[in-house]
């Protein structure tokens, strides 16, 4: 059970560092080796397609 | 170097020494140099981020800066920031003593079925069905009014938030002083519903209540 509640820890922190805050215009490239994974465009960071849904009808 | 903007803060000395600061306008920003060939997605610098951002709440509250803003140098901060510093320096001052508390709980119903994309004409009415699927989804109505009789009277401000097809979201603004009686709330709340599955999350710094944007 320990080990289980410091995955959740570890998701819900995460969740909350990549898909909350506030969004400043700006852009950059997340990547993981040579592959690209995510364009940051302006006010869409790190998002999923819920949240590019979101910050798009802001 | 490039610097990664984690959060924005009412002092200096809320920053420092956990992260370097920039000022911007009349408040500051907490930044951690990272090597212009380290990418963004590295675990390791996850992780690392995630923990700074944790020792600055210890601090104080700040308004969390979603991660993956990166900036050269204070110039162009203040460019890329010009015309939100009066509103984030308000929002540090009004809530400088409380903190976010976040509650996932699980739909209540199986979620619907996700849109097929070649279903429609175009992205944006693909995107759209999408969204709307996603505020159908409802927590068991006697729960919601559980939640709302234990944890919410405790919160200065609250919101529901939809974030995707299997679960339901409340953000909660909660004064620093009264984060124990939230947790006990939440332990209530579990044993009230033992069959209701929820995380009860935080102290977040200044993230949903930093956003003008309500649900």
């Amino acid at each position: 059970m320990p080990e289980q509640t410091e995955e959740i820890t570890l998701l819900e922190t995460l969740d909350h560092l990549l898909d909350r805050g506030v969004v400043i215009a700006g852009e950059a490239t997340i990547s993981i080796g040579d592959v690209d994974l995510l364009y940051l465009g302006l006010n869409i960071v790190l998002a999923n397609i819920d949240a590019v849904i979101r910050t798009s009808q802001k | 170097m490039k610097s990664v903007v984690i959060g924005i803060h009412l002092n200096r000395e809320d920053v420092e020494p956990v992260a370097e600061s920039m000022k911007v306008s009349d408040v500051f920003a907490s930044v951690v140099g990272v090597a212009d060939d380290r990418p963004l997605g590295d675990r390791d610098l996850l992780l690392e981020i995630a923990a700074i951002r944790g020792r600055l709440l210890d601090k104080a509250t700040f308004i969390a800066v979603r991660y993956g803003f990166t900036v050269r140098d204070e110039n162009e901060l203040a460019i890329k920031c010009s015309g939100l510093t009066a509103r984030w320096r308000e929002l540090l001052v009004a809530h400088r003593d409380e903190v976010e508390m976040t509650l996932k709980a699980a739909a209540a119903a199986a979620p619907p079925a996700r849109p097929d994309r070649h279903d429609f004409p175009s992205g944006a009415a693909y995107l759209r069905a999408l969204h709307d699927a996603t505020q159908t989804i409802h927590v068991d109505p006697e729960f919601r009014v559980g939640i709302e009789r234990t944890l919410v009277p405790i919160a200065t401000q609250h919101r529901w938030i939809h974030r995707d097809t299997h679960s339901v979201e409340l953000a909660m603004l909660v004064g620093r002083r009264n984060l124990d009686a939230i947790r006990d709330a939440g332990e209530k709340l579990r044993r009230d519903f033992a069959n209701a599955p929820f995380l009860l999350s935080g102290p977040w710094p200044l993230e949903v209540f930093a956003n003008d944007h309500h649900e």
